[in-house]
């Protein structure tokens, strides 16, 4: 059987970012260099398990049944703005150009990764449409293959018609980047310059 | 557009297949390493042919470029510039992948580096050219293309990752409504891309005529040599050579003077066709149509080379191309590419051979290989003599020596 310190090196591995090496070390500065830390994160993380969990309603982090966006009134709550992680949603909000709502995919799909419909938080989405509160919706996905393909799974089971209308950002980020990475001028310029997506 | 004259100046190999460590010297117009087969010139070769695209023209699988039981492969390349004087690019090859630094600067994307160090490398592989499968015709189109045009390699990748996503739902027998998602940004990359092919092909045929009529053997009027293209396994058409438009970009869909296939498709026919198709693709778990199926020929008089073509004239035939590849790169990017001769010139009997230099441009440096020098080359050679991995200068009193 595995020693405890091996348990929880192999635990660290599991973390994005974190290889062999680096596990080691971790281990080791929290059990044998800094010990005295190592209570105060034993209890981030309990009460963290407990607290923190998915909006029902965006897929974002929420404290609460709703996240703070869905529960502001304030937001417009018929304005969609789909992304595919949390992320990319702190990026848009911090360059403060969305007064509506959003919903995090939590990744786009990719068969050759194993992504599938089941594995996104797109069900959600859909049933936020059927339920009619969605008036608007904004792709702000990736500007790769897969994220056009997802634009177009989401769109393709959208009610005909035209009830939602549905616009995509995208074009005046760096070809292949997401949203995570481009600045906030740039991010409030690709939204006031979304186009409309059928 | 002005070219710039691009010169190797030296390169400097360690742990790449059998050569521990080599430092050679270039910078003349006209170099031969000359010594006995499997003493390393061929490596050599091939790790200066690296420069171009990263790629190996000997192999695609890179990890066979390191020595046996080591870590990596390096290989640093000084070039200069004509108009842009000297650089250094490091190559690093290791069994997860490669690292570019150029001038210090890593890169990071593959259509930033393309282009700049144009190389045309003959070897006796290319033979295969011809006869071999359409794989290899694909592949020589998609590099020079993309060599010239970031906007093709762009088009080009996108399509192959679309076409990987596509087949990997049709292994898992995916519902429609997946297939058709990624059968959009597929079509969207495919109608572009078959456009440029064709479009390409009709200034390269213009090339491949002149360099054939300048290469062909004997006869007082040479049979004209170009291409049929054969779009999404359509059948062949042969390609009307256009002349002139030198550095154009990716070029808008053209008017096809070829009817047949989906040439002149448009995205939303390439979309049809794939939902016509989904049905046999799910039984056969893979794409079965598509701009991974073209196929490009090389004709004689208009018809199949491989078919109608003597060994003499296929063999014209093989260094045209590779003539009309360099003059394509000179043009398109306006730098003198390099030309590497991977023992080829041995084969060649003299009339062809000066013919061959003939149809090269002055300013071009070649570096060549061989296990002889061409004794009736009247050209000057600098020579560098190989043997088991190292590299020795011959001064050029010393050539009689050989
Ligand atoms: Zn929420």
């Amino acid at each position: 059987m595995a020693s405890a310190f091996e348990s929880l090196q192999a635990q660290l591995k599991k973390l994005p970012g974190v290889g062999f090496r680096s596990a080691e070390r971790i281990a080791l500065h929290l059990l044998v260099e800094k010990p005295e830390q190592l209570p105060a994160l034993v209890e981030a993380l309990r009460t963290a398990a407990v607290a923190v969990r998915r909006c029902t309603r965006c897929g974002q982090l929420a404290e609460a049944d709703l996240c703070p966006i869905c529960a502001d009134e304030r937001r417009d709550q018929g304005l969609v703005c789909v992304v595919e992680h949390v992320p990319d949603l702190v990026a848009l909000e911090r360059s403060g150009a969305h007064r509506g709502v959003y919903h995090v995919l939590h990744g786009k799909l990719s068969p050759i990764s194993g992504v599938g419909p089941e594995q996104l938080n797109l069900a959600s989405l859909l049933d936020r449409v059927s339920r009619g509160e969605v008036r608007e919706i904004i792709l702000a996905l990736s500007n790769d293959v897969e994220g056009e393909a997802t634009c177009h799974y989401l769109t393709s089971h959208l009610p005909p018609g035209g009830e939602v209308k549905v616009s995509r950002i995208g074009f005046g980020l760096p070809s292949g980047g997401g949203v995570l990475y481009a600045d906030s001028v740039t991010l409030r310029s690709a939204l006031d310059g979304r186009r409309s997506y059928s | 557009m002005a070219v710039s004259r691009m010169r190797l100046q030296r390169i400097t190999l360690q742990h790449f297949r059998n050569l521990a460590a080599a430092k050679v010297e270039f910078g003349g117009a006209r170099h031969f390493l000359v010594g006995p087969n499997g003493q390393g010139k061929s490596n050599l070769l091939e790790a200066v042919g690296l420069l171009t695209a990263l790629r190996s023209f000997r192999t695609s699988d890179a990890r066979v470029l390191i020595a046996h039981g080591q870590a990596e492969a390096a290989v640093a390349c000084e070039v200069e510039h004509e108009r842009s004087g000297a650089t250094r690019v490091e190559l690093r090859l290791r069994p997860g992948g490669k690292e570019v630094v150029v001038d210090g600067v890593a890169v990071t994307r593959l259509a930033d580096y393309l282009g700049q160090f144009p190389t045309v490398v003959l070897s006796s592989q290319d033979q295969q050219l011809v006869r071999g499968a359409p794989g290899l015709r694909r592949r020589w189109l998609d590099l020079t293309l993309a060599a010239t045009d970031p906007s093709y390699l762009r088009l080009l990748q996108a399509y192959h990752r679309a076409l990987a996503e596509r087949n990997a739902l049709l292994r898992r027998g995916a519902a429609v409504a997946e297939l058709a998602a990624f059968e959009r940004p597929m079509a969207a990359a495919a109608a572009p891309l078959v456009a440029a092919r064709a479009a390409g092909l009709e200034h390269l045929a213009a090339q491949l005529a002149r360099a054939y009529s300048q290469l062909a053997m004997g006869a007082s009027v040479p049979e004209s040599a170009g291409f049929a293209y054969a779009a999404n396994g359509a059948k062949h058409v042969v390609v009307a050579a256009k002349a002139g438009g030198a550095g154009s970009p990716v070029a808008p869909p053209i008017p096809s003077a070829m009817p047949a296939g989906l040439q002149g498709a448009k995205e939303a026919d390439w979309l049809a066709r794939w939902e016509a198709s989904r049905a046999r693709d799910l039984q056969m778990r893979t794409t079965m149509t598509g701009p991974h199926r073209d196929d490009v020929d090389f004709t004689l008089e208009g018809r199949p080379a491989v078919d109608v073509g003597s060994e003499g004239q296929q063999r014209s035939l093989v260094l045209a191309l590779r003539v009309a590849q360099a003059h394509w790169f000179q043009e398109h990017l306006g730098v003198a590419p390099l030309i590497l001769a991977d023992d080829v010139l041995g084969e060649l009997d003299p009339g062809r051979r000066e013919r061959f230099w003939a149809a090269l441009t002055p300013g071009w440096q070649v570096i060549a290989t061989g296990t002889s020098l061409p004794t009736d080359e009247p050209r000057a050679w600098q020579v560098t003599q190989v043997e088991a991995g190292r590299f020795q200068p011959v001064a050029a009193d010393g050539r009689s020596a050989l």
